[in-house]
């Protein structure tokens, strides 16, 4: 039989010459593709661990994060009614998930949903990292009224309250920073006393 | 002497006929393109200068006694050369004003429609230089490795992650694994410097030829002209030798203007950003991502939900959705905004309210969304913002559509218009 368009001869089997080339074309195509699909995998590595995992443990002691004392013990002496600092646990420092931000208000100021068992004479450490897209938060301080002042992303404007378990007051963050136990030791230096009270980092 | 040497061997004098005698439209605003192209030139010759000192890597080396990342120490480096901050800041500012000279073209091109049959495909091929451009801008926010490019890159990984389904894939793939690896920057530098800009001279040259093949659209005025001479053809000047003067000029001109900007105006000050460290800079991206940052601040937080398993934030919407949505109502204009006939003369935008005014009323609401970018330092709720963005937009479409309206009804003479 000749095929009347394309002038081609189908042999016993009935298939045509011009079938077969565009089959050994898409073959050819769809193996090279297939074979290459693994590359995908190489260049997408596995998941560390996802997100933002804390190790952060009961006993590790608070440390500044940032300024010129960065890696010095925070002493309770060194922060007046207002201040707010970023800390880390001692020697966990290469972990951006254990980034806390440690703030002194009126031990008074504090009302529920904030675990006022985890704070001590008017410390509260939360987590420092925005819920929204994970930047590090700021202290917008007021000092006139200091149990007015708030915690702020400066990455689009997410506000926590620190007095009410760092609710969110404004901005897109989707939930709280989570709240972790901080207790004053006889010498005055801080150590951590529980895990973050929930989820931390972006919630996507 | 040269020419005929090489003529003998290349037939040159073929290709002077073909291209070299092609009518360029004497017209100012066919200009914003050649302003696109020729940042492009200046973003390749320093980029290539920036190039050869730049260490594209995170390692921490030494720098003056602080350890900071290779990257971030090797462009101050670049900064400490003679006219190397200079240098750098041309290559930045000339980013910027490429984007800006894209989204200027591609309104004249809108407001003129002419995108219309048959130069849908160059519509299609310069927007998508425009989002590559805007990929170009993205990669090479990260390459100083300064506590800035940090942060951002970061807000686009958790964006990118935010896609439903495969997200995590994706920001994993673009991302060389959990933010921040020590693959990103080596895997950013490539795109910056290889893959991108090749895509970016592979589209230029398919717009330039398509450019070539279809000519350009002409003003209205050149067709009665025409008529008026008897001659078919365009009206303009040819390519050599007066166009590649005007060009040349307009080049160094543009150029002589960009230095003087990269001289004055700082741009990317990384010494004072710093390394990357636990704090976060108040900081705002460059202008063409505002659009974005700002509706990311509007989208209220609590605002996800789950489609068939997919988890949609308001990340999503904001920094996937929104701007694909964009890109999509741009790609679609061709094909909604239809002529049956090949249609080589530009319109009067006067003369064409519904079209004029909707691109009046998106490019309020662009505007604005700009303006949300700075409700934090204007003192603006969300809330308002979001209402005060939705009535401009509309207040700007509606009175304009109703003004044209009215102005073509009295040009018709009272006549019915479409």
């Amino acid at each position: 039989m000749v095929d009347e368009t394309t002038g081609d001869k189908e042999d016993k089997t009935g298939i045509t010459r011009r079938r077969f080339t565009l089959g050994v074309i898409i073959a050819s195509i769809a193996g090279a593709l297939g074979s290459l699909l693994s590359l995908l995998k190489v260049l997408a590595p596995e998941k560390k661990g996802g997100g933002y995992v804390s190790t952060i443990k009961p006993g590790d002691r608070f440390i500044y994060a940032k300024g010129a004392n960065t890696g010095d013990y925070i002493k309770v002496s060194s922060l007046n009614i207002g201040d707010a600092v970023l800390a880390f646990p001692e020697g966990k420092t290469s972990n951006h998930a254990n980034i806390v931000q440690l703030i002194k208000l009126d031990e008074s100021a504090y009302k529920a949903p904030t675990h006022i068992k985890y704070t001590d004479q008017g410390l509260v450490a939360y987590s420092a990292i925005c819920t929204h897209l994970g930047c590090t938060v700021s202290w917008v301080e007021n000092e006139k009224s200091p149990d007015t002042s708030y915690t702020e992303c400066f990455c689009h404007n997410s506000i926590f309250d620190p007095t009410r378990g760092a609710k969110v007051l404004g901005g897109p963050a989707p939930i709280p920073l989570a709240q972790i136990g901080v207790k004053v030791r006889d010498d005055g230096t801080l150590v951590f006393t529980s895990d973050f009270t929930g989820p931390i980092g972006p919630q996507v | 002497m040269i020419f005929k040497w090489f003529d003998e061997r290349l037939e040159l004098g073929k290709f002077k006929d073909k291209f070299l005698s092609k009518t360029f439209p004497a017209h100012p605003t066919f200009l914003l393109g050649e302003i696109a192209l020729f940042s492009f030139i200046t973003l390749v010759i320093t980029g290539i200068f920036l190039g050869f000192i730049y260490e594209p890597s995170s390692k921490l080396v030494s720098l003056f006694g602080a350890m900071v990342p290779a990257a971030y120490a090797s462009v101050v480096r670049i900064d400490l050369l003679p006219m190397g901050m200079i240098i750098r800041r041309i290559h930045h500012w000339s980013a910027m004003i490429m984007i800006a000279a894209i989204l200027v073209h591609l309104m004249r091109v809108y407001f003129t429609s002419s995108y219309r049959k048959p130069r849908e495909i160059n519509w299609l091929v310069g927007l998508s230089l425009w989002s590559i451009a805007m990929g170009a801008a993205f990669t090479g926010y990260l390459l100083p490795y300064s506590n800035f490019s940090v942060t951002a890159t970061s807000i686009a990984y958790y964006m990118s992650k935010s896609v439903p389904w495969i997200g995590g894939w994706i920001s994993s793939l673009l991302f060389a694994g959990d933010f921040p690896s020590s693959g990103i920057v080596p895997r950013f530098f490539f795109m910056h410097v290889m893959l991108i800009p090749t895509a970016l001279i592979g589209l230029i040259s398919l717009h330039m030829l398509i450019l070539v093949k279809q000519k350009h659209t002409e003003p209205l005025s050149n067709k009665n002209r025409k008529e008026a001479e008897g001659g078919r053809r365009l009206i303009g000047i040819p390519i050599w030798p007066e166009q590649t003067v005007i060009s040349m000029s307009f080049y160094f001109f543009l150029l002589f203007v960009v230095v003087l900007i990269a001289t004055y105006i700082p741009l990317n000050p990384i010494e004072i950003y710093g390394p990357p460290s636990p704090g976060t800079p108040v900081m705002r991206p460059d202008w063409y991502f505002l659009v974005v940052y700002g509706f990311l601040k509007l989208i209220p937080g609590d605002l996800s939900f789950t489609v068939l398993g997919g988890k949609i934030t308001p990340e999503t919407i904001g920094g996937v959705i929104f701007p694909s949505f964009t890109i999509l109502v741009f790609a679609l204009i061709p094909f909604l905004d239809r002529s049956r006939e090949p249609q080589n003369y530009i319109e009067n935008p006067l003369h064409r309210p519904f079209m004029t005014s909707f691109g009046i009323g998106g490019g309020i609401f662009l505007c604005m969304l700009v303006i949300a970018g700075y409700i934090d330092v204007l003192h603006i709720t969300p809330e308002k913002m979001t209402v005060y963005t939705i009535i401009a937009s509309l207040a700007a479409w509606s009175i304009s559509y109703t003004l044209l309206r009215f102005y073509n009804r009295k040009r018709m003479g009272g006549g019915h218009v479409k």
